[in-house]
């Protein structure tokens, strides 16, 4: 339950329940609206939408189906444990019969309200997060009992001591030298911590059946997470903004049924390929996202304008934490005791990360690697660096990547923006120059 | 269309018909149309030669201002619209030119305009416009290799020397030489946000200090954060500047100073020379041809 009974408010405003009431009406009409105009324009992008996408676009609706899903099951008595940062060990959660679900608020208008608690120097994602609470806006916040705060940046940091005025907080420290022997021991303590944390307050026992079980859950989904991107690599079969929608619905939606319902859509998408039933041009440039992520649904604005533009573009791979780092790499178990299952999730949520939060002797050279490889194996023509201001990691590392990049002679655009609609003319006309500037290395 | 005492901010607007060029019945002819925030224009070329162009002051319909600054650079021309083969729109206005077969960025088209201006040597094109600053890198065919915008404020645009005319009341077509009538060159303001620069010359003012050193500051400040985005692209010479503040010799020499290199000469407009201001629809015009030409069969 909310604590806001009980504890003292240290950093959010009292607001009235009038006031309350008033701006989450509001907020929700216009997020709805924005929710209803997306999938609109991803079903007009793609006359032959897959079948499959329906699915997904009813997912989408923050404030329906699933909503309703995971209140019938709060009411059976299941904990929903929410969590900000990909980090946080959702096998654990799901193992323990709670409900893993990611809160990451991508709202402008409640980045707006934030603004009343923390400056707008900061970065939209945490302000937006913070506004959504002080509304009681995003659903999954809401029906969390508990949230995973995984201390990745500053603004994450500063975040979780914000909502613990009104939410149950479990912060997750992660080092920031990644290649370690101390490192990976350090961040191993904390999974285990947070197991023993997940079953006193699911009271639950995690063992190694259910541990398995969830572990075996993620490797399905991976398998067709991959699978759903392996087909993005040859002529473009799905627009860029419906996979990055499949992708981010996992971090809501049950595990086992979002497996099933991406196989169906891989499935579709496979006779497509061999009906040579492509959803552009094959000479459309192909672009890849990395940055800050991309939270639906206001943060849909970018990859809006570089299908839709004229000229067009196609998003063919990302690499973000909003995308397909979500599940790209499998928890790679040998045997199946707990202390490797255990070591294994450890692992994979600190090794194959690829956020900028983390240096180690080569720097942050894991995402430099999967860049070069991204552009080479999905024939990446043109790359996008998108940093929402504030965001001080991505943007710092941004040289780096910009040198690797010129030496493989791939033009990148650094792109930075806020959650704000208003700068929408000015974005279209740098994504524009950036799509003409990747056709006429082809053809103008 | 005279500017009166009142309106410091008021620049030129004027047409041109180049008198060499006799379009005929066999000749490709093509536009360009160049709807900015703040000046609209217009490039009509026969076979890819600039043959006559017009720069208006945009109203607050885009569509219509790109209609006027077409019809303008036509005048006594003898052509007809239905004379172009194909148009090209381009700028922030570039979806609203009704005419247009085509929209394209205006930084494609301020890069081959820049290339047809001053000849394949140019490698780093500055548009400075009426809201906005492109540093843009392009190779010896007029393509864009790489570019960078500032965000979305106006700061050190050319709206923001109208603001300065009108407080400063100095026509805003002298406050380039103007601001370069100081002995010394004073501190940059240190803030060149419209609003908050507009603050500190009234300051300043207060304090004593003539208008010509006020803008001083101010065009320093400007300079200063062109020459960044610059930078931040990577200058490589041959350098132009392009855009409506091309002709703001205090911008332009602050720039060469704090770079420390020479930009091309612009052409003189005032005597019939190829307008730095018009590159966007120049180069909007020549990409108009390439399209048209593209467009036909092979014979």
């Amino acid at each position: 339950m909310n604590k806001n009974e009980t504890v003292e408010r240290r950093y959010l405003p009292e607001i009235s329940r009038k006031e309350i009431d008033e701006l989450k009406n509001t907020v929700k009409v216009s997020s709805q609206k924005i929710i209803a105009d997306n999938i609109e324009r991803m079903k007009k992008a793609d006359p032959h939408r897959p079948d499959a996408m329906k699915y997904f676009d009813d997912i989408a609706n923050l404030f329906g189906r699933r909503q309703q899903e995971i209140q019938a099951e709060k009411e059976k008595g299941k904990k929903v444990i929410g969590y900000l940062c990909l980090f946080a060990p959702t096998e654990l959660i799901s193992a323990a019969d709670a409900i893993p679900i990611r809160v990451n608020s991508g709202w402008y208008d409640t980045s707006k309200l934030g603004d009343r608690v923390v400056p707008v120097e900061v970065c939209p994602v945490i302000r937006s997060t913070i506004g959504a609470k002080m509304i009681e806006l995003s659903p999954f916040l809401e029906q969390s009992d508990a949230l995973i705060s995984v201390l990745t940046c500053d603004g994450m940091t500063k975040l979780s001591e914000i909502l613990s005025d009104q939410k149950t907080i479990w912060g997750m420290n992660v080092p920031r030298i990644k290649d370690s022997t101390q490192s990976l021991r350090f961040w191993s303590d904390e999974i285990r911590h947070m197991k023993t944390q997940i079953e006193t307050f699911t009271g639950n026992k995690i063992t190694r059946n259910s541990l398995k079980e969830a572990i075996t859950v993620s490797h399905r989904a991976t398998k067709v997470f991959r699978r759903l991107q392996e087909l993005r690599k040859g002529n473009p079969v799905i627009m860029g903004r419906d996979a990055m929608l499949v992708n981010q619905a996992y971090t809501w939606d049950d595990k086992k049924r979002w497996t099933e319902k991406t196989e169906a859509l891989c499935d579709e998408l496979e006779k497509r390929v061999q009906q040579k039933d492509w959803v552009c041009n094959s000479d459309t440039p192909r672009v890849m996202l990395t940055g800050t992520p991309m939270f639906w649904p206001d943060s849909w604005k970018l990859p809006t304008l570089v299908e839709e533009g004229n000229p067009q573009g196609i998003i063919v791979a990302d690499e973000q934490c909003s995308g397909e780092r979500i599940l790209s790499d499998p928890i790679g178990v040998d045997e199946w005791s707990m202390d490797d299952m255990l070591n294994a999730i450890s692992e994979r949520y600190l090794m194959a990360s690829t956020c900028p939060c983390f240096t180690s002797k080569d720097g942050n050279e894991d995402r430099i690697n999967w860049l070069l490889n991204k552009v080479k194996e999905w024939n990446v023509q043109g790359v996008i660096y998108y940093v929402i201001r504030g965001c001080m990691l991505y943007a710092m590392e941004y040289s780096r990547v910009k040198k690797a990049l010129d030496k493989i002679n791939v033009p990148v655009y650094y792109l930075d923006t806020e959650y704000t609609r208003e700068d929408v003319g000015q974005l279209k006309t740098r994504v524009e120059a950036f799509m003409e500037l990747l056709n006429a290395r082809v053809d103008f | 269309m005279s500017a009166t005492k009142e309106e410091f901010w008021r620049w030129h607007e004027y047409r041109r018909t180049m008198p060499n060029i006799k379009p005929a019945g066999k000749d490709l002819i093509t536009a360009g149309v160049d709807v900015g925030s703040v000046g609209s224009k217009a490039a009509v070329m026969v076979n890819g030669h600039a043959y006559s162009w017009g720069i208006i002051r945009t109203g607050s319909n885009s569509p219509e201002s790109a209609k006027k600054a077409l019809d303008f650079a036509l005048k006594d021309t003898g052509l007809a619209l239905g004379d172009l083969k194909y148009i090209v729109g381009t700028g922030y206005g570039r979806v609203n030119v009704p005419m247009a077969n085509k929209a394209i960025t205006e930084i494609a088209c301020h890069a081959k305009g820049a290339n047809y201006i001053w000849g394949s040597s140019v490698r780093t094109v500055l548009d400075v416009g009426g809201q906005d600053i492109k540093a843009i890198k392009i190779d010896e065919t007029g393509r864009v290799v790489s570019f960078l915008m500032n965000d979305k404020c106006a700061a050190g645009t050319g709206r923001g020397m109208e603001v300065f005319a009108d407080l400063l009341q100095i026509p805003v077509e002298e406050i380039g030489a103007m601001s370069l009538k100081v002995e010394s060159e004073p501190e940059p303001v240190s803030c060149t946000c419209v609003a908050f620069a507009k603050t500190e010359a009234i300051g300043l003012l207060r304090k004593g200090w003539s208008k010509e050193k006020v803008l001083a500051a101010y065009t320093r400040a400007m300079a200063v954060r062109m020459a960044n985005l610059i930078n931040r692209v990577g200058l490589e010479p041959a350098l132009v500047v392009t855009g409506g503040q091309s002709k703001n010799v205090g911008i332009v020499s602050r720039i060469e100073t704090i770079l420390g290199v020479k930009c091309l000469p612009a052409p003189n407009w005032r005597e019939g020379g190829l307008d730095p201001m018009v590159a966007g629809a120049f180069g909007a015009a020549l990409l108009a041809k390439a399209l048209y030409e593209k467009a036909q069969p092979v014979r």
